[in-house]
């Protein structure tokens, strides 16, 4: 699980390029439940888009009908309700204004309640997934990379649903809006003015394009920056003693000075996009000015009209600086789904390989015939490996890092299925059983203790009411663990993330009592006394053989007094038996084994 | 302030040329509504002369393009000076980080130094750089076009601005009840994300334990709460942004209306009636702009407070006023009467008196929490001692400067950590080194055959974006970093805990061979590790509870001895 995964890492960061179709497919199954919701806001947008083109309309008419009558008394005509007085228009267009608002704010409302109930369902079941995937997924990528999938792509696509999509949505219903309108105020004058369109429309994407870039090369700089400086405090320590710290400063200093060259070219883009956003806009007054004057004189345009091309124009212009930052964090959010769909579209590890299945309540026996495992096909890590156990017996395997021990425990608690041969338990091949019967018959410690953030007691069994507090308590003094009832405060114990406040062997010590109070069939130490010193293992070795009494107990260690008293040892050199044996077998046997004992007394 | 200042100095011209180009911008920007003004009144009375109406056209053309470089030019000179600012200030951070001790580090969270470096750095950023814009944009855009609204007819401008106090007020609350509603949900991310973590990085044990339903469990909770907490805050970003809208639409109401009567009463021409509207076009951004302003200061100024107190914490490890500078050391080690606590309440070390004669190995053991790390790091002066004397030579070491002293001291720390970068690069740390001397080292460090399994060798990427190494592996790389400049000194704490026996005997014996001249002592629980040592100290509560040989503590010291025959105890078996 560490030096073995090397040739899988380099990530499938890069690689994947979806089709947007396989990615709504995908996702289909989150926005299916609130389909009707996202219609209903999409509706709104309309209702909106409608409202807020209404409001230069109402000038328009407020001048030709009122203020400067084109036909005196005759008032105006909204919707097919006459309106003759100049209040009663002042009251309409009160009422307007507040139902423009309340509708506004209930589609903002409802857009945000319908993308985060998708984004909620989304990550939960992400998660859920996750949990479920082969452990070689989990060797195969960092931790930090699986946990950016679950916080910080769910986050870009929130960003989608509740702000992108309807932005850019609105915005784009809006401007056709507006053109549209302009050509019902007058064709020919809103035909003159259409010209900017496309040269708007291909400057936003230019734009948009170049920011692209930039907003990428600075987002990767300030996460470098965040890195270096992460990297600065936590190895601040090496740094003062190596006398490296003018090299660290240096390095910073050039990486700092790139972020800012990258900054100051995305300011350059802006310093070009923003003025000329505003460019077109101040020439299309100049525009409407010159050719709505001279269709004012000629009569076929009304002041009210001119003064209205001029507010739609403003409205026009104004969503389109944004626009091209939204396009941006689409482009982003869209990527981020990219990488979610293609984790839920990785297999979940099978619970078992045959169809059948094989109920198991207690473990027995087991036993390896002929295995061969290798986790990259090139490099074989397990050759022929033959043993068995019984219930009662244990098993101690030695060898040096990387021949191969970690591995057997790998395919016994099925982490990893092996490539050719079979394991028996009970005489049940292993892959018929369902892979949670066996494991809730079996109590792993590993080499590094591994506790959660949380009291002790959640950390030795996170399901609730499961075993009682006396039950729990008699663990954690067979376990040695009675320090965390003089010096911290028992199963409450607080513990912080990293398992602070104890210490490397307190918490291995832990992580023993979790496997005492499983009380399963199954128990496997994996290295699991490193950190402490001999006479705390000493105390816990002790333990350890009450507990394994009438139990299969496997102990891995790379000190061979730990595993002097198994039953059988094991001992392996890339990925081999080499010898095998009780203790006292193995020393009369003058190998391998006698050979490094004779080494360890040195 | 004092932060700021000598970059507003620095680039005092710049500043100043882009707060001209604003001021010429912002007079361009109120000019157009004027020239729609005379247009439109002429378009009313009939007296129409094209050649007038190019002329006008054509000055908003002009303009235009005035304002469109101008625009340029500011938008590069201000927050072009503002991000230059942003970079000093981060190299200032990163350089305070690198100089400040550890005692500083145990106090402060990492998390807390790495907010100061990107969000809070962002916000200063901001607010100097916008904050300037939108101040000058503020008083200047703001003030001429209300003075222009004023001066056309001062009711109707009264009554246009009925609705924008309120709008100014319910900006800045809304603003600042979204701010801290952010802050709560960010900080209930951040727990979600810990949980995340937290459950991937033990991912075994959940599946051998089977917990993954009641992981699933917690992690819902915390999405829900998360969710809930989002929502609140989306309620208050859902309201504000109509609500804009509905304030400006109120106050056109008004002008629409009460400046129609005054047309029809021909008190106001109707040029200046819609040069009005497009006036309070133009009001509309100084006047959110108000409340988003006193919020960018606000936030700005924390920031910096924050900054600041990071800034000017001076590190409790001080070089002397004129420190000895000895050019070579002999590697004599001599505490005399020492003792050391963290925080003052808790003693860790008292009364250590040692002397440690130069090219000498020397063993430190003990149970945990005795006080070996903590005894060791006071050579290298990365703490202070809080009573007696510490000599290197003999000099006392407070009268050195710790960036000297260090140059002479090699210290391997506990807990081995990687940088992200090459082996080479985390061997090597950017110091100048033969390559046969890096090949020697490796050796040692019984790392040949490990590097020589990897496909790029030492070009191996490794740290948090590279191949994840064994706890022996990291081990043996770090001391590889430790012994790969020759120093007169050596420390080593807990070298070999993670490596198997084989490998470890493999790596002391190298070890031993190195370097004869130099001082080296080596923290172990291993005793057969420490057993070539000329003397072996053994640690217990903070002080030295006995020393001697190996062959002499294995008879007189009660922990050795029972650490010894339980390590030792197959061995008696055999024999």
């Amino acid at each position: 699980m560490t030096a073995k995964t090397q040739a899988a890492i380099p990530g499938q960061e890069n690689k994947i390029r979806m089709e947007n179709l396989t990615l709504l497919k995908a996702l289909w199954p989150f926005i299916r439940p609130c389909i009707w919701m996202l219609v209903f806001t999409t509706l709104l947008v309309f209702v909106v888009t409608f409202f807020e083109l209404l409001i230069p309309i109402l000038t328009q008419k407020a001048i030709d009908g009122f203020i400067l009558p084109v036909d005196p008394g005759a008032g105006i005509n909204l919707a097919g309700i006459k309106i003759t007085s100049f209040t009663q228009f002042g009251l309409v267009f009160a009422g307007i204004i507040i139902t423009a608002f309340t509708i506004d704010f209930g589609q903002s409302i409802s857009m945000e309640y319908t993308g985060q109930k998708i984004i909620l369902a989304l990550r939960c079941t992400l998660f859920s997934h996750m949990t479920g995937l082969p452990i070689s997924y989990y060797d195969k990528n960092s931790s930090g990379r699986l946990v950016s999938r679950v916080a910080g792509d769910i986050e870009n696509m929130n960003e989608m649903f509740t702000s992108v999509l309807v932005f850019i949505f609105k915005d784009l219903v809006l401007m056709l809006g507006i053109l549209v309108v302009m050509f019902f105020l007058n064709a020919k004058m809103a035909a003159t003015l259409s010209i900017i369109v496309p040269v708007v429309i291909i400057g936003v994407m230019v734009f948009a394009k170049i920011l692209r870039k930039a907003f990428r090369i600075i987002r990767h700089q300030i996460a470098e920056i965040n890195h270096s400086f992460s990297e600065g405090i936590t190895g601040v320590k090496i740094i003062q003693t190596t006398s490296s710290k003018r090299r660290f400063m240096e390095r910073f200093e050039k990486l700092n000075h790139e972020h800012f060259t990258a900054a100051m070219f995305q300011i350059k883009i802006f310093a070009l996009f923003m003025p000329f956003i505003g460019f077109l806009g101040v020439i299309s007054v100049g525009a409407i000015l010159w050719t709505g004057s001279i269709a004012v004189i000629n009569h076929t345009l009304t002041l009210g009209e001119l003064v209205a091309f001029l507010s739609y124009m403003k409205l026009f212009f104004r969503p389109l600086r944004d626009l091209s930052e939204k396009f941006n964090l689409l482009q982003n959010a869209l990527a981020s789904a990219e990488r979610i769909v293609l984790v839920l579209q990785q297999q979940k590890a099978p619970k078992r390989t045959t169809k059948s299945r094989n109920l198991l309540k207690n473990i027995n026996n087991i036993k390896f015939e002929n295995i061969n495992f290798s986790y990259t096909p090139e490099k074989p890590v397990l050759k022929g490996i033959n043993f068995s156990l019984k219930k009662g017996k244990s098993i101690g395997i030695v060898g040096q890092t990387g021949s191969g021990k970690s591995s057997i425990i790998n395919l016994l608690t099925g982490f990893y299925r092996p490539d050719s041969g079979q394991i028996l338990v009970n005489n049940i091949p292993h892959n018929s059983i369902n892979i949670k019967d066996i494991r809730s018959q079996t109590a792993l410690v590993m080499q590094d203790p591994i506790l959660f953030a949380g009291t002790i007691r959640e950390n030795i069994t996170p399901k609730k009411d499961l075993k009682g507090d006396i039950f729990l308590k008699t663990a954690l003094k067979k376990a040695n663990c009675a320090f965390l009832f003089e010096k911290f405060s028992g199963l409450d114990t607080q513990i912080r993330e990293g398992g602070h406040p104890l210490s490397s062997g307190e918490k291995q010590l832990v992580c023993i009592a979790r496997a005492f109070a499983f009380n399963t069939d199954l128990i496997i130490f994996d290295e699991a006394t490193s950190y402490m010193d001999s006479q705390s293992e000493q105390r816990v070795h002790d333990a350890m053989k009450k507990l394994m009494e009438g139990r299969l107990s496997i102990i891995i260690a790379h000190r061979l007094s730990t595993i002097r008293e198994c039953d059988k040892i094991l001992l392996l050199r890339e990925g081999r038996i080499m010898e095998q044996g009780s203790h006292r077998q193995l020393v009369s046997l003058k190998g391998e084994f006698h050979h490094l004992l004779k080494k360890e007394k040195i | 302030m004092k932060l700021i200042l000598p970059y507003l100095k620095k680039n005092w011209l710049k500043i100043l040329t882009g707060i001209l180009c604003i001021i010429i911008v912002d007079g361009a920007q109120l000019i157009i509504p004027q020239i729609i003004k005379t247009a439109v009144n002429t378009l009313t009375t009939n007296q129409i002369d094209r050649y007038v109406l190019a002329q006008q056209c054509l000055l908003i053309a002009g303009l235009g393009v005035a304002m469109t470089i101008l625009r340029y030019q500011w938008r590069i000179l201000l927050m072009g000076s503002a991000r230059d600012m942003e970079k000093g200030i981060r190299d200032d951070l990163f350089r305070q980080v690198l100089e400040l001790d550890m005692s500083y580090f145990d106090q402060m969270r990492t998390g807390d130094i790495m907010t100061h470096a990107t969000s809070d750095i962002t916000h200063v950023r901001m607010a100097v750089g916008f904050g300037l814009i939108v101040l000058m944009d503020v008083i200047l855009l703001g003030g001429a076009t209300l003075g222009i609204m004023i001066w056309t007819n001062p009711k109707l401008t009264a009554l246009a601005m009925i609705p924008m106090p309120f709008l100014i007020l319910s900006t800045k609350h809304l603003g600042k009840k979204m701010h801290s509603l952010h802050g709560t949900a960010q900080e209930s991310f951040s727990q979600l994300t810990e949980q995340i973590r937290e459950s991937f990085f033990g991912i075994r044990v959940i599946k051998v334990f089977n917990f993954e339903k009641t992981i699933e469990q917690k992690v819902n909770q915390e999405s829900t709460d998360y969710y809930k907490k989002n929502l609140k805050r989306a309620i208050i970003s859902a309201l504000l942004r109509p609500m804009l809208g509905f304030f400006f639409n109120f106050s056109s109401l008004i002008i629409v209306f009460y400046g129609g009567f005054l047309v029809m009463e021909q008190r106001l021409t109707p040029g200046e009636l819609v040069a009005f509207l497009q006036y309070m076009g133009i009001l509309a951004w100084p006047i959110i702009a108000i409340g988003w302003m006193t919020n960018l200061f606000q936030r700005g100024t924390a920031s910096l407070k924050r900054i600041n107190i990071l800034l000017d914490a001076r590190p409790s490890v001080q070089p002397p006023q004129s420190p000895i500078r000895p050019s070579c050391l002999e590697g004599r080690i001599r505490f005399n009467q020492a003792g050391f606590s963290y925080n003052r309440q808790q003693t860790v070390l008292s009364n250590i008196t040692m002397d440690i004669k130069p090219g000498t190995r020397v063993g430190i053991t003990g149970p945990p929490g005795s006080g070996k790390t903590s005894l060791v790091q006071l050579i290298p002066r990365l703490y202070n001692l809080n009573a007696g004397n510490l000599f290197i030579d003999d000099h006392e070491i407070s009268t050195m400067d710790p960036d000297q002293v260090r140059d002479h001291i090699a210290l391997m720390p506990q807990e081995p950590f990687l940088f992200s970068g090459t082996l080479e690069e985390n061997i090597l740390l950017g110091r100048k080194i033969e390559k046969e001397r890096l090949k020697q080292i490796i050796q040692v460090c019984d790392l040949t055959s490990t590097i020589e399994a990897m496909a790029d060798g030492l070009k191996t990427l490794v740290g948090e974006r590279g191949v994840t190494l064994s706890g022996g592996q990291k081990q043996r790389v770090a001391m590889a970093r430790t012994l790969i400049v020759d120093k007169q000194i050596i420390i080593l704490d807990d070298p070999i805990s993670q490596l198997d026996t084989h490998t470890a005997q493999t790596v002391i014996s190298r070890l031993n061979q190195m370097n004869p001249g130099a001082t080296m002592i080596i923290i172990s629980h291993r005793l057969s590790a420490l057993a070539a040592c000329d003397q072996i100290y053994v640690m217990d509560k903070g002080i030295i509870a006995d020393q001697g040989r190996h062959d002499q503590l294995i008879n007189s010291n009660q922990f050795y001895k029972d650490s010894f025959r339980v390590q030792q105890f197959e061995e008696a078996h055999d024999s």
